[in-house]
């Protein structure tokens, strides 16, 4: 290919943007009106409380919204876990480990998944009881759950 | 359910201490590690289960007082290189590039753990990590925005040649050959949808008819003696493209009959013609640097046609969206983030997303061919759950023995052989300061492949990757996919195509290898070194 092509296949490149760039304007305003989270929205406003303990032992006590995932709610109330939730739920990093009771690890509705089991595998001080806080979706039954976070390496290491 | 946790027990997790050999090994290593001796003290490293463990020893420590200067990390005497990084896989000048996994196990023989690799022309210093808890600390403490060395000529593709494309709008240049705040920004718009595992389980029924489709074309092109063409490889790439389009373009391309100067046939070339090149100038002297070579303006068509078949898929995405009904996963990025962020998305997932599948396709059929016993089993399970209906969503998540074979394979033939990581900060790695900047190769071949992380390593041994207590292997020596914030894109994708077509296959035929057996290059995948002349007997 000629360099004069080169040049004209940038052309061509450009109408495309100067198309997109108006398309890009118009549909920008979806961003904020779809939701992106994975999360079954919650039908009504229904709270459950949940304590998590840190790894200093500090307990907080907190309630959650039924629909929204553990990570969800380490982030809405600022609870500032250092290096939680790393990945934003798309189980890629294993950071948003807990470990919980072993009566609250039963009664839990669903078993990890394949690729939460997959990511599991490489959290920090993993243990029979753990499970990535990211795919726990919170629900009236869980009332009460006790969630433990773990020490991160970082921790291990200061 | 089978749980492949480890041993420690429940509800305990405070009060055990489990204290493990690692402190020893770590303190052994230590020692060693000035040394050019590759003695290992500790046969098998367990990762502590009980943090407290690790407090109470200096495993993790960064003892920054004790660390060893960057001088004296040792490694082979500064070669004169050119530029060689492509992609993820590290590559040497001097050594041949096909053989870099064998330069590698040769290499961590004489040096030991962690080498350096200085000296290269106009790229960073390197540093080969061959410790498997090392890769594990490094991954651990990353940032918010990991820095993944990548292909310098598609970064001069897309942050200068096509500036005003990928610049136009913020964070809009795509992943690949992108950093920093950038590539966190447009990561996050697109791993939401991308990664979502509902989001893949969706496209099961389409991608099972794609993989039936090759199911048909491969009794078609085998010849007199059931065996699969020579190319049977470029077969794999047209069934890995036509999945591929089917996720992040919402379109059948008909790469199984393609005619000429069709929008599929266009797409297929460029796209090979992208895999030509891009290897080529990576690989050799970037005289594209200086001047657009030949070579570099095919490289630069090629990209621009990709680009432009994707612009238009996703406009026809944008006006389907409208009619409303189902979202498919390029009109949620549509919608979530804007139609040249989708479109960029695609390009980015073609770039990287369709020989590794089609490899790791290539691999694991001629590994399954290579074991009957395997093969029988697999088809046990295969119509256990299937039991002649179609496939659904959730089915392969019924099949633990099929994605026990998938994660074999790619544990002892990755296709990607390293990843790395470009350090943001300074880092103490095996007891050394490395500096902030350096590229750091973690060489997964050569870990996942060694007696130290895993239990009899050289046998195909899917049953290790079902076994409740996840043995003896170390879980960050075999990661196929990476870790982190910036794991492959493509995951869920991947796994989905990848299960499903061997699903199939293996449903259908059986499979023999008649020919000399077939050594692994790295060619720029990790890949069978020869043509893929399978014998596909029906079942
Ligand atoms: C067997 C098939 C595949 C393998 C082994 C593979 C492997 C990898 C690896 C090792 C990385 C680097 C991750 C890291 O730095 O931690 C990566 C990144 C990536 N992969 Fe894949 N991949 C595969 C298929 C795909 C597919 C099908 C797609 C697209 C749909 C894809 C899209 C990507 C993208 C976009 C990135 C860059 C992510 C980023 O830098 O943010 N991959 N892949
Ligand atoms: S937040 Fe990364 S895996 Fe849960």
């Amino acid at each position: 290919m000629s360099l004069r092509n080169i040049f004209r296949t940038v052309r061509s490149t450009h109408s495309y943007l100067l198309r997109y760039n108006y398309l890009g304007a118009s549909f920008s305003n979806y961003k904020s009106v779809v939701p992106l989270s994975t999360n079954i929205p919650a039908l009504k406003d229904e709270k459950v409380k949940v304590t998590f303990v840190l790894n200093d032992g500090k307990r907080i006590e907190t309630e959650a919204k039924v629909g929204d995932s553990l990570l969800d709610v380490v982030v809405n109330n600022d609870l500032n876990i250092e290096g939680y939730g790393a990945c934003e739920g798309t189980l890629t990093c294993s950071t948003c480990h807990v470990i919980l009771k072993q009566e609250d690890f039963d009664r839990l509705p669903e078993e990890a998944s394949d690729e939460e089991r997959d990511m599991l595998d490489l959290a920090y001080g993993l243990t029979d009881t753990s499970r990535l806080g990211c795919q726990i979706i919170m629900s009236k039954d869980l009332d009460g759950l006790e969630i433990q976070i773990p020490e991160t390496i970082n921790d291990a290491r200061s | 359910m089978r749980r492949r946790f480890c041993q420690l027990n429940l509800g305990a997790v405070n009060s055990k201490r489990n204290i493990t050999t690692t402190a020893q090994c770590q303190q052994a290593d230590g020692l060693e590690l000035g040394v050019n001796s590759k003695q290992r003290t500790c046969p098998v490293h367990q990762r502590p289960r009980s943090t407290h463990a690790a407090l109470e020893t200096p495993v993790f420590g960064t003892a920054t007082s004790s660390a060893k200067s960057w001088e004296e990390v040792p490694g082979p005497k500064p070669l004169p290189l050119l530029g060689n990084t492509w992609r993820f896989a590290p590559y040497i000048g001097n050594y041949s590039v096909e053989h870099v996994d064998k330069v590698c196990l040769s290499l961590r023989e004489q040096y030991g753990d962690c080498v350096k690799m200085a000296g290269l022309l106009g790229r960073p210093d390197m540093l080969f990590v061959f410790d498997a808890r090392e890769v594990e600390r490094v991954f651990r403490s990353e940032d918010g925005a990991p820095h993944r060395p990548a292909m310098p000529s598609l970064n001069y593709y897309k942050h200068v040649l096509r500036k005003d494309f990928f610049s136009a709008e913020e964070n809009c240049a795509g992943v690949i050959s992108v950093h920093g705040d950038s590539w966190s920004a447009f990561r996050t718009k697109v791993s939401r949808v991308a990664l979502s595992v509902s989001a893949a389980a969706q496209y099961t029924e389409p991608v099972a008819e794609v993989a039936d489709d090759f199911v048909y074309r491969i009794s078609k092109i085998r010849n007199k003696d059931l065996e699969t063409p020579d190319d049977f490889l470029n077969e794999i790439h047209k069934w890995s493209l036509e999945s591929l389009s089917l996720i992040a373009l919402d379109t059948r391309l008909g790469c199984f009959d393609a005619c000429a100067g069709s929008d599929s046939q266009r797409l297929i070339d460029a796209v090979n013609t992208f895999f030509l090149c891009v290897g080529e100038l990576e690989l050799r002297a970037p005289w594209w640097r200086l001047y657009p070579t030949r070579m570099f303006k095919q490289y630069v068509a090629a990209l621009d046609t990709i680009l432009s078949v994707t612009l238009k898929y996703v406009e026809r995405a944008l006006e389907d969206s409208k009619t409303g009904g189902n979202k498919s996963l390029l009109q949620e990025l549509v919608t979530a983030a804007g139609p040249r962020v989708a479109a960029v998305a695609a390009l980015d997932m073609f770039l990287v997303g369709i020989d590794t599948t089609s490899n790791a396709v290539a691999s694991i059929l001629y590994q399954l061919s290579l074991r009957p016993a395997v093969q029988e089993k697999l088809y046990e399970e295969i119509t256990k759950v299937l039991q002649n209906r179609p496939m659904r969503p959730g089915d392969v998540n019924q099949m633990p023995y099929l994605r026990a074979c998938v994660k074999e394979v790619l544990r002892m033939f990755p296709v990607v052989v390293g990843n790395g990581r470009q350090l943001t900060k300074d880092t103490v790695i095996c007891g050394y300061h490395i500096p902030k900047g350096t590229q750091v190769i973690f060489q997964h071949y050569v870990m996942s492949n060694s007696e130290e992380n895993f239990v009899s390593a050289s046998e195909f041994r899917p049953e290790r990757w079902l076994l409740k207590t996840s043995g003896k292997h170390h879980a960050f020596a075999s990661l196929p996919f990476g870790f982190g914030r910036r794991m492959c894109l493509g995951r869920r994708f991947a796994e989905l195509e990848i299960h499903t077509v061997i699903c199939k296959i293996v449903q259908a035929f059986r499979m023999e290898y008649h020919h000399e057996l077939l050594d692994y290059h790295i060619h720029p995948m990790y890949t069978p070194n020869g043509p893929i002349r399978l014998k596909m007997i029906e079942r």
